[in-house]
């Protein structure tokens, strides 16, 4: 891979970083669920685990995805999430890019890149200005590409967890983003769903039937809360 | 001849009358009046002057010394019924007494009547007619504010102000206190308000705002303003004698250029006259202007919060608080988990009120706490706080709930206060199976049907996981995301493309070195020097001549410098047989060995350098 198409990730990469950003940043937070000074992911999946046994179906899909994002490969924690989903009748939110993009721990994969991006460059870098250890350089150079594309990867499926929210109880998603207007179809509780714009207090979401419309962002709660949100 | 001298009688006296009623009709009806008719030294009074007629005559402001008239407005009304023009002026003045006393007001337009108004010297009265700090007189059954009034300054020459009520001015650090903040805007002289009242200073902060203001109508030095009030809370986060104001942005009309702004009209009735907004709009002579509009200053001692007697626990909330608890079921079994509530109610800064709740609580395994805060009042002053947290009990058997401890600082009392939860008990029956969940048993996925509440559910379930608090982190936003990782990957970039156009110039001047010395060295001039050495016997410096030639051929071909055309360079390029490399390991050998060689072997090793030099020569 060259330098040029190395760069291309790389951007890639940023600009979806740029665009997740712009969306937390938007819009105000309903007081629900507070992010407490540093978590774990077994902090959460025992939350979780808590509101799974009361019966909080919202609220354990809420901190199931939450610890899902520190650790996507717990096999108890996508075990039991399948056990909320299935008990409220959702479907599984993830798509083939969620279930095989988030292969390990995004920042474990951010530092993976990084180091891949450093040794492919100067491994291509020996190649082009040294004559020695041609072999070993060249798969340094092969072990750098797959690095970066490996953090590409994830960072690409890990991408649409950004917008994702997890509406908080059953709530009406209208046609436009005012109090009182027509119904389009109910969102049901615990139900994951994608945010694709905010106004006014009320968020624009796709279901994942693709279905979309206007619901009361105090309905919801997003998987990433912003560093404003004090959910 | 005499039926004609009749109708010229009446003819005449028909003009005689119409005569008289048209002389009759421009003095119409003039009324004068003045309300109220008694008031106090500084207190102003208002008059009225009318006129009916069909005619729209020009009213002067009378001339009392010890009284100052202020034109305040001025209405005409014309209606024309039947031909029959009926003219209705009204203009209104403030008079403002300068001195106590019986005054007479003499009629402004013939047929009036003079009124007249007593001056008490009435106690604790304000000066009046001063521009800034001027007394206000609401409207008494519309109060806008229950809080206490400060002054009001006015800005944009009299035609806002921006003022705050509060009921106190010495605070302790922390706590909240109600506040109206209230913009005038006189009527026609703003077009608009371009924004809500902004804090100046960074020693208190505000709550937010109410987007609609309340509005009422409030009379200030005689001009109607309509008041828009903005009712929130302030605290103040720093101790010290600090000062505050507010500002508001508005866009007000003002006088066009060229009006008159003093000179022969100053200090008379006619300039507020000019300033009338009606005036000035039925004459289109104002233009508009953004101004920003500042309260008075308000001087606030601000006390820090003491630190004796301070409890452990204090988390900084500063008001009066209630603490009630409760648990949402006293019977659980093992592994189930129950809701520890604690409510916190009464006023202050919410956002200061937190509490850790349970934290390695014996024998009960806790989960984070959540908080919701319901507030009773529109910016959040009165209100009540719930804590709630999940709590599951590790032992069986009836279990107490620990205590929870709040403490704040009351500021009436000015001392801090504390509470904690009542005692609470739950009985906790052993699990089913007798396993308890957290044991990380019955972990094994079954078939059973869903439910997530229940023992039979609980088998279902994977069990939680030990927390050794490795991989905390503050933010779940992965670092693809954080602005702050964006600059790693650019910077490791940027260090490749600075080494790749290093390492490409050092090529170039290396390239360049290389090149330079490389006088290729010619047939005949080695051969003579091969003779000269071959002569003399010298097989060491026939050699030497040898391989620096053919050296410098090597290394021009192979783009290398001469030290690095090496005996072993040479044979691993070109292998052992080659008559180069041969002539190079001869030179070696000759170079650390006793070496004796013929003079046949002269000429044959002479021929083989001086024929691979041309080769190697050769375009």
């Amino acid at each position: 891979m060259s330098i040029r198409r190395l760069t291309g990730s790389l951007a890639a990469v940023m600009v979806l970083g740029i665009h997740g950003g712009d969306l937390r940043a938007q819009g105000p937070a309903p007081p629900v669920l507070p992010i407490s000074a540093g978590n774990t992911a077994a902090q959460l999946y025992n939350s979780a685990n808590a509101y799974a046994r009361s019966g909080n179906a919202p609220l354990a899909v809420l901190d199931y995805e939450r610890a899902r994002v520190l650790d996507p490969t717990d096999a108890d924690l996508r075990w039991n999430l399948h056990r909320v989903r299935e008990s409220a009748g959702l479907p599984e939110s993830s798509g083939w890019l969620g279930e095989n993009g988030r292969f390990a721990d995004p920042n474990t994969l951010y530092w993976v890149g990084i180091t891949g991006l450093a040794l492919g460059g100067g491994c291509v870098l020996a190649l082009r200005f040294s004559p020695r250890f041609r072999g070993l350089l060249l798969a340094g150079t092969v072990l750098g590409i797959a690095a970066v594309g490996a953090s590409a990867f994830n960072a690409a499926a890990t991408s649409a967890v950004l917008s994702e929210s997890i509406a908080l109880r059953a709530a009406p998603a209208s046609v436009s983003p005012v109090a009182g207007a027509d119904a389009l179809f109910q969102v049901p509780a615990a139900a994951a769903v994608r945010v694709l714009e905010r106004h006014a207090g009320f968020e624009l979401i796709r279901d994942s039937q693709g279905r979309e419309g206007w619901v009361a962002a105090t309905e919801l709660a997003a998987v990433i809360p912003g560093p404003n949100d004090p959910r | 001849m005499k039926r004609y001298g009749l109708n010229a009688w009446f003819a005449m006296i028909g003009l005689v009358l119409m005569g008289a009623l048209a002389c009759a009709a421009p003095a119409g009806t003039a009324l004068q009046s003045i309300e109220p008719s008694t008031i106090a030294l500084g207190d102003s009074a208002q008059l009225t002057i009318t006129s009916i007629g069909s005619e729209m005559p020009a009213i002067t402001p009378p001339m009392v010394p010890g009284l100052e008239f202020l034109a305040v407005g001025q209405s005409q009304q014309v209606q024309i019924i039947n031909g029959v023009t009926s003219a209705r002026t009204t203009v209104t003045y403030q008079v403002i007494a300068q001195q106590a006393g019986v005054f007479s007001i003499p009629s402004a337009l013939p047929g009036a009547e003079p009124v007249v108004l007593t001056v008490t010297r009435g106690a604790g009265s304000a000066p009046n007619g001063q521009a800034p700090g001027g007394s206000v007189q609401g409207t008494p059954a519309q109060p806008s504010s229950s809080l206490p009034a400060d002054s009001t300054r006015q800005g944009a020459s009299g035609a806002a102000f921006v003022r705050l009520r509060l009921s106190k001015h010495e605070l302790y650090v922390g706590e909240m206190v109600p506040v109206d903040i209230q913009v005038g805007a006189r009527d026609g002289m703003v077009a608009s308000l371009n924004g809500p009242p902004t804090l100046n200073g960074d020693a208190f902060t505000l709550s937010k705002l109410p987007e609609n203001p309340s509005r009422t109508e409030e009379t200030v030095d005689g001009k109607p303003f309509i008041v828009f009030t903005w009712h929130t809370a302030l605290v103040a986060v720093k101790p010290g004698t600090l000062s505050l104001t507010m500002d508001t942005p508005l866009t007000v009309r003002v006088r066009a250029p060229g009006r008159p702004d003093g000179g022969f009209f100053s200090g008379s009735g006619f300039e507020d006259l000019f300033n009338d907004p009606a005036f000035q709009s039925f004459f289109g002579a104002s233009t508009q202007r953004d101004v920003t509009v500042s309260s008075a200053p308000e001087t606030f001692t601000v006390l820090p919060l003491p630190t004796e007697g301070r409890p452990a626990e204090f988390s900084g909330a500063v008001g009066k608080f209630a603490v009630s608890s409760e648990i949402s079921q006293d019977k659980a079994a093992e592994g189930d988990p129950i809701t520890l509530r604690m409510r916190v109610s009464g006023e202050g800064d919410f956002q200061r009120v937190s509490s850790p709740m349970l934290h390695d609580a014996d024998g009960w395994k806790t989960y984070t706490p959540t908080a919701n805060f319901k507030p009773e009042d529109e910016i959040g002053y009165r209100g009540e706080k719930v804590f709630e947290q999940p709590l599951m009990s590790l032992e069986p058997g009836t279990r107490p709930v620990p205590e929870v401890h709040f403490s704040w600082f009351d500021p009436v009392t000015r001392r801090y206060e504390e509470a904690h939860t009542e005692p609470l008990t739950v009985a906790i029956t052993p699990a089913a199976g007798g396993v308890p969940l957290a044991s990380g048993a019955g972990a094994a996925p079954s078939g059973a049907a869903p439910n997530l509440a229940g023992p039979q559910a609980l088998q279902a379930w994977r069990p939680d996981h030990p927390d050794e608090g490795s991989g905390r982190t503050r933010s779940l936003m992965p670092f693809y995301f954080q602005p702050a990782y964006w600059a790693l990957p650019p910077l490791i970039l940027i260090g490749l493309s600075t080494a790749w156009f290093w390492l490409r110039r050092d090529e170039r001047q290396n390239r360049a070195v290389r090149v330079e010395p490389f006088m290729l060295p010619s047939s005949e001039s080695l051969g003579e020097e091969m003779n000269a050495w071959a002569a003399a016997g010298n097989v060491q410096s026939f050699f030497a001549a040898a391989r620096r030639a053919l050296g410098a051929v090597l290394a021009s071909r192979w783009n290398l410098t001469l030290p690095e055309v090496t005996t072993e360079e040479v044979v691993s390029r070109l292998g052992s047989d080659h008559e180069i490399a041969r002539t190079f390991l001869v030179a070696d050998e000759a170079a650390y060995s006793n070496l004796k060689l013929t003079p046949l072997d002269f000429r044959q090793w002479k021929q083989i350098v001086l024929r691979n030099l041309d080769d190697g020569t050769s375009p």
